[in-house]
């Protein structure tokens, strides 16, 4: 496949009437790297994608591709091929009349066009369909043919507007992994939007979380996941513990006046302080004939499936959620006495109270 | 619905169908007699002869023909000025833009067809805003009435909104990220017209279209008062038929021939409509 290119954004601003919906954004995603922009509706990750594509043009800011500014080049002259949250497959064109089109529109001789458009419906494993109307696909069947149309004329670019959000849970499931699969193998630099902090993590190798059209924190999809750096990235991305913790005098943090060792502090912050902790990541034990730590009770106990989700009571009206992945099928009952370990290198510290 | 409350129900309905299918039946049935000169009284013996009469008659078929070709030039001017119209209104960004637009063109339904005839004089005539700024700009003037201009004018007035209104509907339901798509994959803008939104729109235009010619077949009032009686029309010709020379059979049959073409044109415009929309679905 084609040439893929770096990207790099920097002070991308856009301002529809009142609203400053992208706000300052400076990225850069390296050749071969996919980048996901994480956020809710209306956090500006659309207008950036959509600036990208050319299909808005921002006030202020700069992209380059490959070096080379897109911005005065009119988005059918960007080489950028994007798949579309409805896939916006062109329902008068069979499934090949689709998938041929950006060839078509490139002048590619008509040999070359057919060999490559079957040779994307193969990639896409689909190729039994070419003769198809898009009326007559299923969703995932549609999914990959807008993937085909969009890899067959082997952009510098791909971007991904919510790309598995139209498909239901399996399905959804079986296109990630092959859709990562695609990326790696035709190492393609990919942008792609989300609301779904699951799609970010598995998609990606690096994650942009934005709000109010400013990036709030950018890293690594384990990094958004163990360490969010603030409330609102802690909360999107569906932390389930967000503790109200304090200070201790030798600056160790403190969890229900419990000391958690090896969790320090910021330095120079209020004493309002608040951990930030998987469920999956929180150990616990039963609590011994003399405890010391963390001590609690269940109070509340729910079937995961390859998890047991436990609430367990901490002094204080404190609930930490705690997923301890099944060994043997022994759940612990609600009213047990157990014992929390919090390890310091999967707790978050942020400042101030959730 | 075996049950008699669906009959009574539907007992409005049937009433107004046989009302309308008396009419009709009186009509094919006068069309059948023969006038007496001068009188607007009519006999039998029922006969064909007012329908072989008008088959031979040039006066009936320069009216057929006036009333196809004034039809199909009014709806060749709405397709060129009424598609970027309609097109402007279902992609217009904001709501404020696409109400002003409807107002105006929902507006000319709210004045009568008499009122806009008169409106019409009043702007073309010899007389008229547009002859007096010529003449103002010492310029000869032009003949805007009396003629086919006004009557195409006039009529397009009429029909432009139904045609616009029309397609708007059936372009809304286009969604515009299929252009973006087209767009992304390397067209440009004229490309993306050409090969997605063209295509795609031809089913709204043909019906379009199709209403258009349908209303335009049909105006009595603007080739009467716009044509000033040198622009004959099917409807026209049978009004004239009706008032100056009291031969109403004969207008009744002109009536049914007129019938009989819309319903074979109909027919034909209908089939070519089907076959679009099916190539584009």
């Amino acid at each position: 496949m084609g040439a893929s290119c770096p990207l790099e954004i920097e002070g991308l601003s856009k301002r529809y009437g009142q609203h400053q919906a992208v706000d300052g954004v400076a990225l850069s995603v390296a050749e071969g790297e996919t980048l996901a922009l994480l956020g809710p509706s209306g956090c500006g990750k659309t207008t950036v994608l959509q600036s990208i594509a050319g299909f808005v043009t921002p006030d202020a800011g700069d992209i380059r591709l490959g070096g080379e500014s897109l911005l005065p080049i009119p988005p059918e002259g960007r080489g950028t091929a994007m798949l579309f949250q409805h896939y916006a497959l062109f329902p008068h064109m069979s499934v090949g009349g689709n998938v041929g089109f950006g060839l078509r529109m490139a002048r590619v001789p008509k040999a070359e066009a057919r060999r490559r458009v079957e040779e994307a419906l193969r990639l896409v494993r689909i190729e039994a369909l070419a003769s198809r109307r898009p009326a007559q696909l299923s969703g995932g069947q549609r999914q990959r043919v807008a993937l085909a149309r969009a890899l067959v004329i082997e952009p510098r670019l791909l971007l991904l507007d919510e790309p598995l959000g139209a498909l239901d849970q399996n399905l959804r499931e079986e296109m990630q992994t092959e859709l990562r699969k695609l990326q790696r193998r035709l190492g393609l630099t990919t942008v792609m939007v989300t609301h779904d902090q699951h799609e970010a993590i598995v998609l990606s190798d690096k994650i942009a979380v934005m709000r109010n059209g400013r990036i709030e924190q950018a890293g690594t999809p384990l990094e958004i996941h163990d360490h969010p750096g603030s409330h609102y990235v802690a909360t999107f991305t569906g932390v389930e513990n967000l503790l109200p913790a304090t200070r201790s005098s030798t600056d160790i943090v403190e969890i229900a006046g419990t000391p958690i060792a090896g969790l320090h502090a910021p330095q120079g912050t209020t004493d309002a302080l608040t951990v930030a902790i998987r469920a999956s990541a929180v150990g616990m034990r039963a609590a011994g004939a003399k405890p010391s730590g963390l001590l609690g009770t269940i109070v509340f106990t729910q079937v995961l499936g390859a998890a047991i989700r436990y609430e367990v009571a901490l002094p204080g009206a404190l609930l930490v959620r705690v997923d301890e992945a099944r060994r043997g099928t022994a759940i612990w009952e609600p009213g047990t006495a157990v014992v929390l370990d919090l390890p310091a290198d999967r707790c978050t510290v942020l400042t101030g109270n959730a | 619905m075996r049950r008699p409350t669906g009959l009574l129900l539907a007992f409005p309905a049937i009433l107004v169908v046989i009302l309308l299918a008396a009419v009709f039946a009186s009509v094919v049935s006068v069309s059948l007699l023969q006038a007496d000169p001068g009188g607007a009284v009519f006999h039998g013996p029922a006969s064909l002869r007012n329908y072989t009469r008008l088959l031979g008659s040039a006066d009936a078929w320069r009216s057929v023909s006036n009333t196809l070709r004034l039809s199909g030039i009014v709806t060749l001017i709405c397709l060129v000025c009424g598609f970027p119209l309609a097109r402007l209104l279902a992609r217009a960004s904001s709501a404020r833009t696409r109400r002003m637009i409807l107002f105006c063109l929902m507006a000319t339904f709210f004045s009568g067809g008499v009122t806009r005839a008169y409106a019409w004089l009043i702007i073309l005539g010899n007389r008229g805003l547009i002859n007096q700024s010529l003449q103002a700009l010492g310029l000869p003037s032009v003949a805007l009435i009396n003629n086919e201009t006004g009557v195409v004018t006039a009529m397009l007035n009429f029909v432009l909104p139904f045609f616009v209104l029309t397609l708007f509907s059936a372009l809304r339901t286009i969604p515009d990220t299929l252009e973006s798509a087209a767009r992304n994959l390397g067209a440009s803008r004229a490309r993306t017209f050409l090969h997605v939104t063209l295509p795609l729109s031809l089913p709204g235009v043909a019906a379009s279209c199709f209403l258009c010619f349908a209303l335009s077949l049909g105006a009595f009032l603007f080739p009467e008062m716009l044509g000033g009686g040198r622009v004959q029309v099917l409807a026209t010709a049978i009004y004239d038929r009706i008032q100056t020379t009291y031969d109403v059979p004969s207008a009744a049959a002109l009536a049914m021939l007129f019938l009989l073409l819309i319903l074979c044109l109909l027919a034909v415009l209908g089939a070519a409509r089907q076959v679009v929309t099916r190539r584009a679905t």
